[in-house]
């Protein structure tokens, strides 16, 4: 009943309840009166009259409740009635009031609209990223389990381990603190149709994964461990292949499946809901089986989920798969190398703690632009001091005149809001468009509601609250009082100012913060766009060939193609070197072990570094523009050669003074490892983009030749540099499909893939200065509001100083001085703040420290710029005051 | 004017729905109070009408609700404070509106009522 009560109190002022109900008696009581009147008077007794009249009435509680109740009825419904010919009256007063006041009620629309716009769209952004867990039942126990190093990882990479099939077979048997452990892959395969192969993406998963994931096929059967020991090639296509290649064809069961010259038998479809665990959205277009069970080698690299038990926490279920993979080591593996790592399905998300620090910044804009909407109303109530007055003399009660400011702010804050979705969405699709190709997934990002109605909210409450505040304070005071000359309130209006003085100090202290952190980023970007990676990318391209492996099943036919597809590629004019390699820019390989030099001691046993070993061909050096600096390349590439070649800055850590040339080195692992002898030391060079070190040791071997007993390889890399960029990159792609016509062939110039390796700072950067500009503006926008109003109100004692004879440059100092102080006083409790906050970029900033002095002086230089340039006009209009009017006024 | 014996013809029963089409009749000549709408209208049908007086105030208040009829307070010849009703342009109109139809709607059923087995039209409407 709560719902009536409200309603009434809504609907009637008590008061007014009481009236009518009354009226009623009355009513009732003065016909009764008039009938037994008229009855007496045709000459019935009293007694009698006054019955007959009651007679014809009606049966009288009955009728009285009744009546009351359609009187109450109508009464609400007048109510109503005249409730909403009044909000109709204040919209459309608010509407003229707004209109009237065309500049300001268009900065409070625009800063509303920024505020809520941006922050909507980074929020939808970063929520689909962050928020979503991964799509299975009981998704708060969902983690993922991978390897890691013992030793401290020295590249600042992470590194993932994956998992083997007998560990994982082990841990499956064994660990207690899993529900289940789901292990899974993807590989791209071709898929032959009638036309020409198109490339799809298969997840490989075993038969439990679909029961796990909480799906079932769709059309067909789920695989058996029978698929897996019979090795009869079963796939499930995924929902969308089969409906936008197969037509949905609900006898699909049974057909075969052309994939990388292997025919599979369709057993069945899975819903598009079946996920991989993957911040990508994609689907996978078929499922393919793991055998855990007959991969005998552990070579297998899977990724691996699980679920965890009901109360168990991730840190008790790495304690026991650490135990486990010490008491159940695997041949010829050091168990205390790694350890192992449960961690939730955030962790898929790269540059989560970037994505954090943006919705920090752009809730400081939500607050920038919320101080901003707040002191614009409280200028505007201030300035409204007469007309208020003016309307309480006329009559108007101070719940019509708060109503009226309430329906002004609500009119206003719609029209922001509108403005503001719009703008969401707008900026969202921006961020879309500039992601890194990290963050793909971002293109299904959609505007998300919690977020766009806490921006909501704050924006509109802060109108309305300060809106009432104004109200309040106006309907305190006598209509008299605001009806006396300005002077008289002078008083009351400075106390106003200092608290919008104090909003906008608050919004500089927050851009002083804002700036502080995109200039470092800017700065550190600009850095990393001019490090000397130490070669030129620049018409350097790189050649990926995948060999499906049904044609390519041993190493000599592998060996067969490189070197048919080297020979080819040298003979393309244009083509000023190749170079056959393991590794190409933007990649990176490395051993693992611990590095010993020949004559020193042998590293401590159970070391994992991750030592950066490049195995490549004679002419990568050539090709990547690497200079020579001692000794030469090596030259002998068989299966046996112990031949190396070091960077500069590994020959620098181990001999300062030089002479790297001859010393024998190897990298210990489980107490093996070949001894190699250093042919030549080679400059540095940046080969994982201007975020690495050039002059980390890097080890460089010759490639293994293909071999019979080696891993056969299924993808060739070339490097190729050409003589002008994008001369013959359709001739690589022509001297690869010439040796074959159905291999997949990938070209990436080198200068993109550079670019792209610094993609998430320069996101970061981009948007927090975007966030940056936006706050500035606002703040700027809150301090000309500031300015103008002062100088408004002071008018007077403007021109009395005038007439006084202070000169023009003397008023401009004045209140440009005005506007630094204030910027100057958020500057500094900005860049206290800064010092703070800075940490969180900190992990994004390269070669820059956190504390840079330059960037905190260009912060708050800018700063003071914008509050200059924001008093500007005011300052103009305190100079032009003319003393005559202004001290004739009022 | 006691209904049972006096009344020189039999009490009307109101049709539902024509009470209000009545009482906005009374008050299209001058604002009234309850009472007076009461009396004008057995004054009119020459009788009683057979309907309890507290009917034709739920009458009054849901025409006021529908706002056909607007309400103040004034004094009565005898000094005595009644709510006194009148018509609203709205009810005006109304009252207009429905006194067409009903009439229509009489002369058509008396038509009916009053044809020949070959129903010629007793008179044209």
């Amino acid at each position: 009943m709560i719902r009536s009560d409200i309603r009434r109190a809504f609907l009637l002022a008590l008061r007014r309840r009481d009236r009518w109900e009354q009226e009623v008696e009355d009513e009732i009581k003065l016909h009764l009166a008039l009938r037994a009147e008229a009855l007496a008077a045709a000459g019935a007794s009293a007694d009698h009259a006054y019955a007959e009249a009651v007679r014809r009435f009606g049966p009288l509680d009955e009728s009285r409740a009744r009546l009351l109740d359609a009187a109450r009825h109508r009464e609400q419904h007048m109510q109503r009635t005249e409730w909403l010919a009044d909000a109709r009256q204040d919209l459309s007063f608010a509407l003229r009031t707004l209109g009237r006041r065309k500049a300001w009620t268009s900065i409070t629309i625009l800063t509303l609209a920024l505020g809520i716009g941006a922050t909507t769209a980074v929020f939808s952004a970063v929520s689909s990223l962050l928020l979503h867990p991964l799509p299975y039942p009981n998704a708060g126990r969902i983690v993922l389990v991978d390897k890691q190093t013992t030793r401290a990882n020295n590249t600042g990479i992470d590194v993932s381990i994956s998992v083997g099939s007998k560990e994982l077979l082990a841990w499956r048997e064994q660990a207690h603190s899993f529900e289940a452990l789901e292990p899974y892959a993807t590989s791209t395969m071709s898929l032959e149709t009638a036309g020409e192969p198109t490339e799809l993406t298969a997840a490989l998963v075993t038969p439990t994964f679909a029961a796990f994931a909480g799906q079932r096929p769709l059309v067909g059967r789920n695989f058996t461990p029978a698929d897996l020991r019979a090795h009869d090639h079963a796939a499930l296509l995924g929902e969308s292949l089969w409906r936008t290649s197969y037509g949905a064809d609900p006898a699909i069961v049974g057909k075969p499946l052309h994939l990388d010259d292997s025919i599979y038998t369709i057993i069945g479809v899975m819903p598009a809901s079946l996920r991989i665990p993957s911040i990508v959205h994609r689907e996978a277009d078929v499922w393919l089986p793991i055998d855990l069970a007959g991969d005998t080698s552990n070579s297998g690299g899977y990724s691996v989920v699980g679920r965890l038990r009901t109360g168990i926490s991730a840190a008790t279920a790495t304690r026991e798969l650490d135990a486990l993979l010490r008491r159940v080591p695997l041949p010829d593996m050091n168990p205390n190398m790694f350890h192992t790592r449960v961690q939730t399905p955030q962790a898929l998300v790269p540059f989560r703690s970037s994505l954090i620090l943006l919705m920090g910044a752009v809730g400081l804009v939500l607050l920038v632009a919320c101080a901003n909407v707040a002191h614009l109303v409280l200028a505007m109530s201030a300035s409204r001091d007469r007309e208020m007055a003016i309307r309480a003399a006329l009559g108007a009660g101070r719940r019509r005149l708060i109503r009226q400011v309430v329906t002004e702010s609500l009119a206003l804050a719609s029209l922001g809001v509108a403005a503001g979705v719009f703008l969401g969405w707008a900026g969202l699709k921006l961020i879309v468009a500039l992601r890194p190709s990290a963050l793909s997934e971002l293109s299904a990002a959609s505007l998300d509601s919690n977020a766009l109605a806490l921006a909501v909210v704050l924006g509109v409450a802060s109108g309305i609250v300060f809106g009432l505040i104004g109200a309040f304070r106006n309907a305190r005071r006598s209509p008299n009082d605001s009806l006396k000359s300005a002077a008289t309130s002078a008083s009351h209006s400075r106390r106003h100012e200092h608290a919008r003085a104090l909003l906008v100090i608050s919004e500089m202290a927050m851009s002083a913060m804002l700036l502080v952190g995109a200039t470092l980023l800017v700065r550190s970007v600009i850095h990393l766009e001019h490090v000397d990676l130490g070669f030129d990318p620049h018409g350097l391209y790189t050649l990926k060939v995948d060999l499906p492996h049904s044609r390519y099943a041993d190493s000599i036919a592998v060996g067969v193609y490189e070197r048919q597809l080297a020979d080819r590629v040298r003979t393309i004019p244009g083509v000023r070197a190749a170079a056959a390699t393991a590794v190409i820019p933007g990649e990176w390989y490395f051993r693992i072990g611990g590095l010993q030099v020949q004559g020193e001691a042998p590293p401590p046993t159970g070391t994992t570094q991750l030592i950066h070993f490049s195995p490549v061909s004679p002419s990568y050096f050539k090709t990547m523009g690497i200079g020579l600096r001692e000794g030469r390349v090596f030259e002998d590439t068989s299966a046996t050669s112990d031949q190396v070649v070091v960077n500069a800055g590994f020959a620098r850590a181990h001999w300062p003074a030089g002479h790297a040339v001859g010393h024998r080195i190897r990298i210990v692992y489980n107490g093996k490892g070949a001894w190699m002898t250093i042919t030549g030391v080679v400059a540095d060079v940046a080969t994982m983009g201007p975020m690495t070190q050039a002059s980390d040791p890097m080890l460089y071997g010759p490639m293994p030749p293909a071999r019979p007993s080696a891993l056969v390889r299924t993808q060739t890399k070339m490097l190729a540099r050409m003589q002008a960029a994008n001369g013959s990159v359709g001739q690589l792609r022509a001297a690869a499909l010439s040796i074959d016509p159905r291999v997949r062939v990938t070209i990436d110039p080198v200068e993109r893939l550079m670019a792209e390796s610094i993609s998430e700072p320069r996101f970061v950067m981009l948007l927090l200065t975007s966030f940056t500009v936006l706050a500035l503006i606002l703040a700027s926008v809150g301090l000309y509001g500031v300015m103008s109003y002062t100088v408004a109100q002071r008018t007077r004692e403007i021109g009395i100083r005038i007439a006084l004879g202070a000169s023009g440059g003397r008023i401009a100092r004045a209140v440009v001085g005005r506007a630094v102080a204030l910027a100057l006083a958020g500057a500094a409790a900005g860049l206290i703040g800064a010092v703070w906050a800075t940490r969180l970029i900190e992990s994004s900033l390269n070669s820059v420290s956190r504390t840079d002095p330059a960037s905190f002086a260009i912060g708050a230089t800018l700063l003071v710029a914008a509050a200059v340039a924001a008093s500007v006009v005011p300052m103009r209009r305190a100079v032009s005051v003319d003393p005559v009017t202004a001290i004739r006024a009022d | 004017m006691v209904r049972s014996a006096a009344s020189p013809a039999p009490a009307l029963p109101v049709l539902k729905g024509t009470l209000d089409l009545l009482v906005l009749r009374a008050l299209s000549w001058a604002p009234m109070h309850g009472f007076e709408i009461v009396s004008w209208l057995e004054r009119a049908a020459n009788g009683s009408l057979d309907l309890d007086d507290s009917a034709l105030y739920q009458a009054v208040y849901r025409l006021e609700e529908r706002g056909l009829l607007a309400a103040e307070w004034g004094v009565t010849e005898n000094n005595r404070r009644a709510r006194y009703y009148k018509l609203t342009t709205a009810g005006r109109t109304h009252l207009r509106a429905e006194t067409r139809n009903w009439m229509q709607y009489a002369s058509t059923v008396t038509a009916i009522l009053t044809a020949g087995k070959d129903a010629v039209p007793a008179a044209g409407t």
